[in-house]
This record gives C-alpha cells, sequence and structure tokens, in this order.
C-alpha cells in the first residue's frame, strides 16, 4: 500500500485510523481535490460532446464500482449486471411518472429497489458460486430481459417508456452540461462510498470470503449474509447508474440492457482493475473511449490512404473487436488491470533513479 | 518516436479535435444498420440514401450548398442511436437526419421537436403521423417526423381490405386473422391498429403469435398458426426471420395466406423462402421498371458506390424517395429563410401531391401537413412467388384508403 502512495521516508502510521485513511498522503488529497476542480470547470474547456463522454464515463463508472464490489472485492461473479442497470433505469422512470416524486429522489430509490430485486437474485449466490453461479446471474440476465419487453405497465413493453428531464429547484438538467453535474455528483458520491466500505469491517468481511471462505466462516464470518449483501450492494450502484443514464437519454429501451453491457461491465473491470475504485472509474474511461477513438483511427487510416478505403464497411466490426481484443490482451499482459499499472509507474517514479 | 507521437496526436485531433462546419454546406446525420436485426434490408436501404446524397453533392447540392453527412451503423441498438444523435447535434451542427428503425425513431421524437430537427425515416410506424396530438391514442406528438410511403399500419389495413375481398371471393365464412412478429417495436408497430380495421371488416382477429426477429427453426409456431385455423397471416418481421418462418411452415404444411409488411417483401426473401403467392405491399417500382423516373435512378445507381453486382432491390429506390424529398424541402427553406430545420419542415408543407422533379413514377405522389404526416395512403399490393428459381413479383393491385381521422398517427 505504502509504496504506490509516494509516501515520504519517515512517514509512519502508528494506528490503523492513519492506515486507513482515504487519502494516504496530502498531496493525494491536493491532487484529488484539483481534479475534481478541473472537471468542475471542464463544461469551460471542452464541447459538449466531449462533456457527452464524460457523463457516460460517469454513469458507466459507477454501475462498475458496484459489480466491482461483488467480483473484485468479493469474489463473486455476476453477468446479469447491464439487467440490474436497466431495472435501475426503468425503476426510475416508473416512479417519477406513476407518483410524480421529483426525479433527483427517484434516482437514489431507483437504487433502492435495484437492490431489492439484486438481493432475491442473490439467493443463489448463498448456495452455489463459480460457473454455476455465473449461469444463475445469466438467467437473472435472461429473465430480467423477458419482463423489460413483457410488463408493460412498469417499462411500456417493446416500445419503452420515457425518463422524464431531472429538475433542480425548477432549472431543468436538460443539457449535457447540466446533466453533467448531476453525474459528477453521484460518481464522486459512489468512489468516497465504495471507498469507505472497503475500510469498513463489512467492507474486510467481503474481501475475507473472497480470499478463503473457509476461513472467513471460521472466523465467524457469515457467509450467507455477506454474499447476498454483496449483490444487494452491486445492485445498487447498477440500479443509480442505470437511473441516470434512463433520464440522460430521456428515454428508456428493453433493448438497451442486453448481456453485451454485461460484458462490457465485466471488461470494465478486468480492465480497470479487480477490487480497484479507481480502477472501475479507469476502466470505464477506457471501455467509453475505445470505439472513439478506434472510429478516429479507422477514419484517419482511410483518408490517410486509398489502400485502407476498404475498412470503411468494417468499422463497425472493428469498434466491436477491438473491445474484445482489448479484454484478450489485458488478460494476458495486465491482468491486475490499469490501476495497479499506475501503481508501479508510481512506485518507479518513487524509486528512481534507485530502484532495486 | 515521432511518428507514434504525430500518429496520437492525428487520433487525439480526430477523436476530440472540434470540427469546423463550412458555410457553405450543412450536415446531415444517416443512422444505418448494416450488422443488426435488420441489416437484411438496411444494407439495401443504406446505399440508396448515400448514393443519391453523393449525386445531389456532385449535381450542385442544394442550391450551391453542400451536404455533409455522415453514416453510423448503430446495429439497432436504441442508446447508441441516442448518442450518435447527441454527438451529430452538438459538434456536427446537424439540421437534418435520414434515421432508420423503430425503436429509435420513436424514441427521438422528443429530441427532435426540442431541436428542430427534421427527421425522414426508414420506419413507416403510424405512431410518427400525428405532428399535433390530434388523436387521443397519441402517446408523443411527432412533429419533426416524416417519411416516404404508407404507414406499416395503412400497408397493413390495405391487405387486410384486400384479404376481406379475397376471402369474399373464396366463400370463407367468418375469416380468421392472425398478426406474426417478435416482441420488438418494429413489428409492433402496426399490430392493434390493423387488428381494430380487422375486425370492423369482420374478420376474427386471433390471439398474437410471437416470431423471434432472428432467423431460426419456427416450426412451433407454424404448427400454432396451423392449429388457430387462421386463413390470413401478417408477418410483422423482416429478411431472415420471414425466411425461416414460410420455410417452417411449408415444412409443417399450413394452408394459411401471408400478408406481410412492405420490408418482409423483396426478391432477395421470395427467393431464399421458395414463396408461393406472398403478398407484401410496396411504395415504389422494382428494379426492372421502365417507370419514367426510373432513369434518374439508374443514373445515382451507376454514378454511386453501392455493389453494382447485386440488383437493387425497391428498398434502395424508397430511400432515394426519401432523400430528394428532403433535398426538395431544403431547397425551398433555402430560398425561404435558409437552411434551418424549422425551416425545411416548412418546407416540407409547401407543395401538395407532390413528386420530387425527375422522380415521376417513381416517388407516389404525396402531401404533408402541419396537421397530418401521411404522406401517402396508397398502397400497392404485390404477389410474390418463386418460379423456375427467380422471384416473381406482379403488381396485383392499388388500394387508396381514406384519411380517416381516427386513423392518425395509430
Amino acid at each position: 500500500m505504502s509504496s504506490t502512495s509516494l509516501r515520504p521516508c519517515g512517514d509512519f502510521r502508528t494506528t490503523y485510523k492513519a492506515d486507513q485513511s482515504l487519502f494516504p498522503t496530502k498531496w493525494i488529497f491536493r491532487w484529488s481535490v484539483i481534479g475534481l476542480l478541473v472537471l468542475l470547470c471542464s463544461p469551460l474547456l471542452v464541447d459538449e460532446y466531449i462533456i457527452s463522454l464524460f457523463i457516460l464515463i460517469g454513469i458507466y463508472g459507477i454501475a462498475a464500482l458496484g459489480l466491482n464490489v461483488l467480483v473484485g472485492m468479493t469474489g463473486q461473479i455476476s453477468l446479469g449486471h447491464s439487467a440490474f442497470f436497466g431495472f435501475g433505469a426503468f425503476s426510475s422512470a416508473w416512479l417519477n411518472t406513476t407518483t410524480e416524486i421529483p426525479v433527483l429522489i427517484t434516482i437514489p430509490l431507483a437504487g433502492l429497489m435495484t437492490t431489492a430485486v439484486g438481493l432475491i437474485f442473490g439467493i443463489p449466490a448463498a448456495r452455489i458460486k463459480g460457473l454455476y453461479l455465473a449461469i444463475a446471474t445469466l438467467a437473472s440476465q435472461f429473465i430480467l430481459e423477458d419482463f423489460f419487453a413483457r410488463a408493460n405497465w412498469f417499462t411500456g413493453g417493446s416500445s419503452g417508456s420515457v425518463a422524464e428531464t431531472a429538475m433542480f429547484f425548477g432549472i431543468p438538467l436538460d443539457t449535457d452540461i447540466r446533466f453533467f453535474y448531476l453525474v459528477l455528483f453521484w460518481t464522486v458520491v459512489s468512489c468516497i462510498a465504495v471507498a469507505n466500505l472497503k475500510r469498513s469491517r463489512d467492507g474486510r468481511a467481503l474481501v475475507a470470503v473472497r480470499d478463503h471462505y473457509l476461513s472467513a466462516e471460521i472466523m465467524g464470518i457469515n457467509l450467507t449474509k455477506y454474499r447476498i449483501l454483496a449483490f444487494g450492494i452491486s445492485s445498487f450502484f447498477a440500479g443509480l447508474g442505470g437511473a441516470l443514464f434512463g433520464h440522460y437519454l430521456g428515454y428508456v429501451s428493453a433493448e438497451g440492457f442486453t448481456i453485451i453491457l454485461s460484458i462490457q461491465f465485466l471488461a470494465m473491470i478486468i480492465i480497470g482493475g479487480l477490487g480497484s475504485v479507481p480502477g472501475a472509474i479507469m476502466g470505464a474511461i477506457f471501455i467509453v473511449l475505445l470505439p472513439e477513438v478506434m472510429e478516429a483511427l479507422v477514419s484517419l487510416l482511410i483518408n490517410s490512404a486509398p489502400i485502407f478505403s476498404g475498412l470503411e464497411s468494417g468499422k463497425a466490426y472493428i469498434k466491436e473487436m477491438s473491445i474484445g481484443a482489448a479484454i484478450i490482451l489485458f488478460l494476458i499482459f495486465e491482468p491486475d488491470g490499469l490501476a495497479h499499472r499506475c501503481g508501479q509507474i508510481r512506485k518507479s517514479i518513487k524509486l528512481y533513479p534507485f530502484s532495486y | 518516436m515521432k511518428s507514434i507521437v504525430k500518429l496520437a496526436a492525428g487520433v487525439a485531433v480526430a477523436s476530440l479535435g472540434v470540427t469546423t462546419a463550412k458555410a457553405d454546406s450543412i450536415f446531415v446525420g444517416n443512422l444505418v444498420d448494416y450488422t443488426g436485426p435488420t441489416a437484411f434490408v438496411g444494407k439495401h436501404y443504406g446505399p440508396g440514401i448515400k448514393d443519391a446524397l453523393d449525386y445531389i453533392n456532385a449535381n450542385g447540392g442544394i442550391s450551391g450548398t453542400k451536404i455533409e453527412y455522415e453514416q453510423v451503423d448503430y446495429a439497432y441498438k436504441v442508446p447508441a442511436a441516442i448518442a450518435t444523435y447527441k454527438r451529430w447535434k452538438s459538434r456536427k451542427k446537424m439540421v437534418a437526419l435520414q434515421g432508420w428503425g423503430t425503436g429509435d425513431t420513436e424514441a427521438l421524437i422528443t429530441f427532435v421537436a426540442k431541436d428542430k430537427i427534421p427527421v425522414w425515416s426508414a420506419s413507416y410506424s403510424g405512431h410518427l403521423t400525428d405532428p399535433t396530438g390530434k388523436n387521443p391514442k397519441t402517446k408523443k406528438p411527432a412533429p419533426y417526423n416524416f417519411f416516404y410511403g404508407p404507414s406499416y399500419t395503412d400497408g397493413c389495413r390495405a391487405l387486410v381490405q384486400w384479404a376481406a375481398s379475397d376471402a369474399k371471393a373464396k366463400g370463407i365464412k367468418d375469416p380468421k386473422f392472425v398478426h406474426t412478429g417478435d416482441n420488438h417495436p418494429y413489428p409492433n408497430a402496426p399490430k392493434e391498429g390493423c387488428a381494430l380495421y380487422a375486425k370492423e371488416l369482420g374478420f376474427k382477429v386471433l390471439s398474437p403469435i410471437v416470431v423471434p426477429l432472428k432467423p431460426g427453426d419456427f416450426k412451433a409456431q407454424c404448427l400454432t398458426i396451423k392449429e388457430s385455423g387462421a386463413q390470413y397471416a401478417w408477418i410483422g418481421n423482416l429478411g431472415g426471420s420471414v425466411i425461416s418462418l414460410l420455410k417452417s411452415c411449408n415444412t409443417v404444411g399450413t394452408d394459411v395466406t401471408y400478408i406481410a409488411n412492405v420490408w418482409a417483401g423483396d426478391h432477395l426473401t421470395i427467393k431464399a423462402s421458395g414463396a408461393k403467392d406472398f403478398r407484401f405491399p410496396s411504395a415504389s417500382p422494382f428494379w426492372d421498371s421502365k417507370a419514367k423516373g426510373m432513369g434518374l435512378i439508374r443514373k445515382i445507381h451507376a454514378a454511386g458506390s453501392y455493389d453494382k453486382s447485386i440488383t437493387p432491390t425497391h428498398h434502395y429506390v424508397r430511400a432515394i424517395c426519401s432523400v430528394y424529398y428532403m433535398k426538395e424541402a431544403m431547397e425551398w427553406a433555402k430560398a425561404n429563410g435558409g437552411l434551418t430545420g424549422e425551416n425545411i419542415k416548412k418546407g416540407m408543407y409547401v407543395k401538395k401531391d407532390w413528386v420530387p422533379v425527375g422522380l415521376e413514377e417513381v416517388c407516389l405522389p404525396s402531401t404533408w401537413s402541419a396537421t397530418d404526416h401521411r404522406g401517402t395512403t396508397v398502397v400497392s399490393i404485390n404477389k410474390g412467388s418463386l418460379v423456375d428459381g427467380k422471384a416473381k413479383i406482379e403488381l396485383e393491385t392499388n388500394v387508396t384508403l381514406p384519411r380517416r381521422d381516427d386513423w392518425i398517427g395509430f
């Protein structure tokens, strides 16, 4: 831990509390504040398209954080995360239109509704694990997808439902810039919440379940409780992200929450780093930007020489394939993810020129 | 190292950089499905849009203004379509959109109305025809949505009307009608409106049968059709799914007359499925037609980049009509206040019974008004069969439906 925090020599921790600080050094705290200030000012620096990418990164990042609690911290697997993401989107739209509760409140409420659903679908986790659990969560994906297409009262059926614009004290959050601040708020809150969870007694119990379930049980950790709890927490963040997604697009469609998105969430945490809070956000950045960069790269190649003109028809394939290729390459060359790589870079800077 | 830096800089500029709109050009977005569930017909419609836009640009553009455009294959993923729309709106200053599917077009209704961006979709969902919310059943008024041709519901109504007279001629008492299609916005669009009209004409309307949009073995669905005793089955899907359904039903041995949506009938589907007396609507001539305006269609095709080894379907022709209506509305807008989305929309209302110049006998005379976006209610009904290994398509009749108030937006 200390090796990645650029902690100066001689800066020793004498209490557990000090060792568990959210910001291990003053500079990490300062850089976090500077980063946040830059993000707050970013609408002045970049155009709306970049802001829309930030919004997607924030939304997917929140959902990926949830999946990281389940997979990275607790060592369970879920192939149904996008269904919970979708459930959050539909829940918020449904709550708002049927009860007229303001959107800003239905967003966290949708997270709670999704938590309830996640706890139910998490029950099998108390009894099964590994491949069996993966298939059970896959079943939850299919059950919820079918539910979305049929439950007209809740989702609008195959036609989808309209998600109203969020209002902040009479100001409609109907532009990308305004909505960006809402997403930024929830992203920061979610990151702090998960980072705190990692430091808490329950968080350590989840890690113990991941590291060795038998030892954890012998230590007195209730395996059933914590395995199901992990599903609940994970679903909360999926629902929260989904609700933001629904109100951002203004429309929720059953087609948007397929197994492909579930796999993309898994890709985010693998690429970013299992169990790491910044890793989940880094993974979301990678997955959101990769297709954009690939499109730009292919366009550049097509425009640069006639020999590449044949790539025009294959653009869509290249974008899809690049995500798959990235997952494979990360699994082979960087299994600990981008967060680990960043740690390595920081460590080498700290030790330079006397690395050993 | 320098080349890597240059390449990285290039990528960064291209992906994050600023798009500068030229003063003498406007931007039109084009959503296409080349890899998703509707790609079977998307691969023929999309090139029609591209070739038409290229031809317009090569021949003076919009009274001198060039149309910049971008085709994005969104694979019928509604969120991807919305994200692309947002990018075009904020980055490219889009003034108009050539859209595609029912799911994304219906999802974009509110956005395009707010942003004042007219859309010519390849979805002919009846929900898009009510610009003011006149019909109490209209969920969302669609003031900026247009499409060329009869709506899906009107296409289905015309075929139901034909089926009623066919049943009478065959002496079928109390004929039965069944809707088949996926639980998906596109096949569902005409379900309710068409079933109501079928009831009006004396049909017994059976429970719809869900047939996936992806191809597969549909013998179970065919057995259900057979057991239901339906004489007329509406096919709401397209492409591979229709081929699979017709083949499966041939194996099962159903005695049903299949009537279908405009995207479900073309040479490719008839040939691949071995269809017999398969009825489907159209709104433009087929490639071998000698219609007056086919000269321009062939010129556009010859100059375009569409694969010349493939005979264009009527979907390709319809795409050109869609672009040319947009072109003439833009020409009016340019002469009357400028090329803004709002003006282009006004340009759609100026002419009555209107056929774009050069496309006579190809595009049906159409009229759009501020209160009614049903361009045309004339439906050509075709009969297609596989004869000696070739798809044979004959025009059976033209049905002109009334513009009933209770049918608008429905």
